[in-house]
């Protein structure tokens, strides 16, 4: 798992609106760093690495809430929220299958059967959540996620307009 | 779980004095599903492990105003959150195994009543070569296995959450905060008395001009009185 950016120049006394813009900022860039790769059920420590970064970014948006505009927020946020719903999905079926197969290597030749068909069932739901997760790390719908949420740092109440 | 809102934030004031208020907020919603969760209360578990990474992220960002109990703090949350979302896997996975075993005999069954065709009662041996009779066990197993794990990791649950209060881990979170906040206010406090005293001595300043101002009038009118009274009784030296 990626560790999460230093915010540079953070400090207590420095007023909330400012760090509001710093942080969501430098989360926001963290996110996009993530993006390669991400439908690759190969390695699905992709996927996890974009998750957590999509976390931390709605994090620091749920936590500077009151430092940028409601609609602009708002906007923002359902579209962070609708990637990291998709991010969830995949994210959930991986590990659950790699659990699954770890569980039935542990067991008897005879008793793998029915888990190996629960996988099966699982690695569908996974394709499906790559299939509904594909348009939102497109090229084009990051653009114009990272276009809004620039947008949301820069109508920070820290900037002067 | 939605959030409870955090009052009192204020986008002018300190990132330090904002996020302390933060911090309580979510520590105080935490704290406030132990009874429950501890109770074995499998929503009070999964509104805690939400509320625990909520605390977290908040102290990953601003964690650094309130020195080490909030990285201690930070590293328990985390710890709380992975064996609480260990337990909810379980939750989530257990049902599916018990579903996808139900869904297979249910399929058998079909299958078998198909095979036995018009036959007035079913043969027994038909439903001993059902298609995925080998299938049930290893799913049984899974469903024991994930129960019994449940059980362990609540253990851990409860052995972990008494630690945490034993050794204060929360307490001193709280009390480092509120700390904080007592600070804020004592600050803002001095810089209010500051500021009315400062106002006090403007105003003192501006009635002692004012009052050296009349006084310079009065003694002004006086001197213009004077000089009339001495031009009205002087010698007429006319012709």
């Amino acid at each position: 798992m990626a560790k999460a950016k230093p915010i540079p120049d953070l400090s207590g006394e420095r007023s909330y609106a400012e760090a509001a813009a710093r942080i969501v900022s430098v989360r926001a860039s963290e996110l996009f760093d993530q993006a390669g790769g991400v439908l690759d059920t190969g390695d699905i420590e992709r996927v996890h690495d974009m998750r957590v970064a999509t976390r931390r970014l709605r994090a620091a948006l749920e936590i500077f809430e009151p430092c940028f505009p409601a609609d602009a927020f708002r906007a923002a946020l359902r579209e962070v929220k609708r990637l990291a719903d998709a991010l969830g999905e995949r994210r959930d079926r991986d590990v659950a299958i790699a659990t699954l197969r770890g569980f039935n290597d542990q067991m008897p030749a005879v008793d793998r059967r029915g888990i190996a068909s629960l996988i099966e069932e699982l690695r569908d739901e996974q394709e499906r959540a790559n299939r509904e997760l594909a348009p939102l790390v497109e090229a084009q719908s990051l653009r114009s996620l990272r276009e809004s949420l620039d947008e949301l740092v820069a109508t920070s109440r820290s900037v002067p307009a | 779980m939605k959030a409870r809102p955090v009052k009192k934030l204020d986008p002018d004031r300190s990132l330090g004095e904002n996020g302390a208020r933060i911090v309580r907020a979510r520590l105080d919603e935490m704290m406030s599903f132990a009874p429950r969760a501890l109770e074995g209360k499998t929503k009070a578990q999964h509104d805690m492990r939400i509320a625990a990474k909520r605390l977290r992220y908040v102290l990953e960002l601003t964690g650094f105003v309130f020195g080490r109990p909030a990285d201690t703090a930070r590293r328990r949350a985390r710890d709380l959150q992975d064996i609480l979302g260990e337990i909810h896997d379980c939750d989530v996975m257990l049902p599916r195994v018990r579903a996808h075993a139900k869904l297979l005999q249910q399929r058998d069954a079909s299958a078998v009543r198909a095979r036995a065709g018009n036959a007035p009662d079913l043969d027994p041996r038909l439903a001993a070569r059902a298609p995925h009779r080998t299938a049930y066990r290893g799913l049984d197993v899974l469903a024991v296995y994930l129960e019994a794990r449940r059980q362990l990791l609540e253990d851990r649950f409860v052995d972990f959450w008494r630690r945490q209060e034993q050794t204060g881990t929360w307490a001193r979170l709280a009390r480092a905060v509120d700390a904080h906040l007592e600070r804020a206010r004592q600050a803002r406090r001095t810089a209010k008395a500051a500021e009315r005293a400062r106002r006090r001595a403007e105003a003192a300043e501006r009635a002692a001009r004012r009052a050296e101002a009349q006084a310079e009038r009065a003694r002004l009118e006086g001197e213009r009185a004077a000089g009339a009274s001495r031009s009205l009784h002087a010698p007429d030296t006319s012709p």
